[in-house]
């Protein structure tokens, strides 16, 4: 018998449980499920399952709280399920150490695709052998060389300067995962870099000119209106 | 939150703004007022029209400054003003003139009428534009409780439908069903997505959120949206090779987008090729839509941005697939960035609807 991966869904809404819990047991994950803040809490603990699927709105306690607590001592991937749209509370979720962000209503296909995603990342993050620059990023056409600081497309020098680089190398450090501006701003340019994020689009708007055929189409770098950008997932 | 810190700081930033421009047009005023009194007392030989000249620059500070405060400084400033230097003695206050008080008073009356009428009518502008959101709320209110109850129905029906007969369908006949069941819920959320888009402009400020966002990014949001449900339909962008900043709120103009190629889908029944241009004037950008579809029958043309109702009346009325609350939202959106949007028929064959957003703020 193979080993599945265990997944804890914490969600208060019984119905929303009830097809999560079907689809991802079809689709051949061990589901622990929890519909308050505490009793999930005491279940990642005691369990350690191999991913979280967390809604922000509980009964007992702020979603994030549970965020937060659990980032203190583990990097488990974590997936936030939220009603709300505001897209500020998916930014706070992503800069407290959620691996992505689902907005309901969503799809099966969505989040089975999410799913696997972020655990994939997890265990691809795990095996790197310092987890730092090295190496190459293959993503389509996308070829970024961590060891000479170029990227190429379509096998062409694109000619990135030193920030522009580091942009680019950062995002597909993470490709696939949603990076928020403030993260950006914060990795590339330092803590006191002022939050307006001008600097940060006006660089990014460059980087598309270099890298994709038509900017307003982009295919390897998306941007998430009003949270973060995302690069293509790599091969 | 990063957006919230940074719209207190442009409030307040904004109200010091405010309050420069206004010390700035009283001062101004009263400058050139005073420059040029002392350049006709070169030719003339009285000085009566020194009180009129300081009349009228009281009345241009009332009428554009805001509020009472400006005007009434600028009279007091003007009375003693004159009374220093263009009254005999020069250069020295003297306040037993005869008429002074006369003088004094007619300042600050013209100072307070002006101020007042021009609150007054900023005051009239404000009940008007928000008599107009609330038609417009009304509009929408109704076109939703149409727009919800259709796919609603279907859904109910559906599911009682399996769950009552279900050794009585066929395998086929309940997939059916389902598929129907998932179309209507995708339909439902659109409608759900354009109501929340509605309560972020009508939430508890009327002042958008807007910050400065890259053209290209908010349209390759939303075409990336629109591919997801419509893999099979082509979408092309033209646009400037340069970078454009426009201030916007940059998820509502993406559902703009996203409805309006939606609505060349729905509406234009055979488009097989979606058209994003976008234009940049001296103080606006435009941004069209295009489709080579079947186009908007000219009948409906007229009211399509005024919500489902005045296009209901129509003939081969298509009871789900109205236009009206994604091209109303649509409306409001725009307007509330200080756009315009208009809708129109292609000379060859499709649709084009097309809005701009001012550059500035």
């Amino acid at each position: 018998m193979d080993i599945r991966d265990r997944i804890l869904i914490i969600e208060d809404d019984r119905s929303i449980r009830n097809f999560i819990r079907a689809i991802l047991e079809a689709n051949h994950y061990d589901v622990l499920m929890a519909e308050e803040g505490t009793q999930a809490y005491s279940l990642i603990t005691s369990r350690c399952p191999d991913l979280v699927i967390l809604d922000l709105g509980l009964p007992d306690m702020d979603g994030m709280k549970i965020l937060k607590k659990v980032r203190e001592w583990s990097a488990m991937p974590i997936l936030v399920v939220s009603a709300r749209t505001h897209e500020k509370d998916k930014v706070e979720a992503l800069d407290l150490g959620a691996d992505d962000y689902i907005t309901k209503p969503f799809g099966a296909s969505e989040l089975l695709a999410r799913i696997r995603t972020a655990l994939r990342h997890y265990r691809a993050i795990g095996q790197l052998p310092d987890g730092r620059m090295g190496g190459t990023l293959v993503a389509g056409g996308l070829t970024i060389d961590y060891d000479k600081h170029r990227v190429y497309v379509d096998g062409a020098d694109v000619n990135l300067t030193q920030n522009e680089f580091k942009l680019v190398g950062l995002l597909g450090r993470y490709a696939g995962k949603v990076l928020t501006y403030d993260y950006l701003i914060r990795e590339i340019w330092g803590p006191n870099m002022d939050k307006n994020n001008r600097i940060l689009r006006v660089n990014m708007a460059n980087i598309r000119r270099k890298l994709e055929k038509n900017p307003a189409q982009p295919q390897y770098i998306f941007t998430e209106v009003g949270v973060g950008y995302r690069m293509l997932d790599p091969d | 939150m990063r957006k919230m810190w940074k719209g207190r700081k442009e409030r307040s930033e904004k109200r010091l703004f405010d309050i420069l421009k206004n010390c700035g047009i009283t001062a101004g005023i009263l400058g050139f007022v005073t420059a040029f009194c002392f350049f006709l007392q070169n030719f003339a030989t009285t000085d009566t029209h020194v009180p009129l000249l300081f009349v009228l620059g009281v009345l241009l500070i009332s009428r554009y400054t805001d509020g009472y405060f400006y005007g009434i400084i600028a009279s007091m400033i003007a009375v003693v003003g004159v009374n220093f230097v263009f009254t005999y003695p020069y250069f020295a206050l003297n306040f037993t003139i005869t008429g002074y008080p006369l003088t004094f008073l007619a300042m600050l009356a013209v100072a307070l009428m002006v101020s007042a009428l021009t609150t007054q009518i900023k005051r009239q502008e404000q009940d008007r534009l928000e008599a107009e959101k609330e038609k417009m709320r009304g509009n929408l209110l109704r076109a939703v409780s149409h727009d919800i109850r259709t796919p609603l129905t279907s859904i109910l029906g559906s599911a009682t439908g399996i769950l009552e007969s279900y050794d009585v369908l066929g395998r086929q006949e309940k997939l059916a069903l389902i598929q129907d069941m998932a179309e209507e819920a995708q339909w439902l959320i659109r409608v759900v997505e354009n109501l929340l888009s509605v309560t972020r402009i009508h939430g508890n400020s009327t002042q958008l959120s807007t910050c400065e966002e890259v053209v290209e990014e908010i349209i390759g949001g939303a075409v990336l949206k629109f591919k997801k449900r419509f893999c099979q339909i082509g979408v092309e962008v033209e646009m400037p090779p340069e970078a454009l900043l426009v201030p916007m709120d940059g998820i509502l103009i993406e559902q703009v987008l996203v409805n309006l190629m939606e609505n060349s889908v729905f509406h234009g029944k055979t488009t097989r090729l979606v058209r994003i241009i976008v234009r940049e004037a001296r103080e606006r950008v435009d941004f069209l839509v295009e489709d080579d579809g079947q186009g908007i029958r000219e009948s409906v043309l007229p009211h399509i941005f005024e919500g489902s109702l005045q296009s209901r009346e129509g003939e081969a009325y298509d009871a789900r697939r109205n236009m009206g609350i994604g091209l109303s939202v649509c409306m409001s959106i725009v307007k509330a960035h200080g756009g315009d949007m208009t809708a129109k028929n292609r000379d060859g064959q499709g649709a084009c609807v097309a809005f701009w957003l001012p550059k500035e703020e």
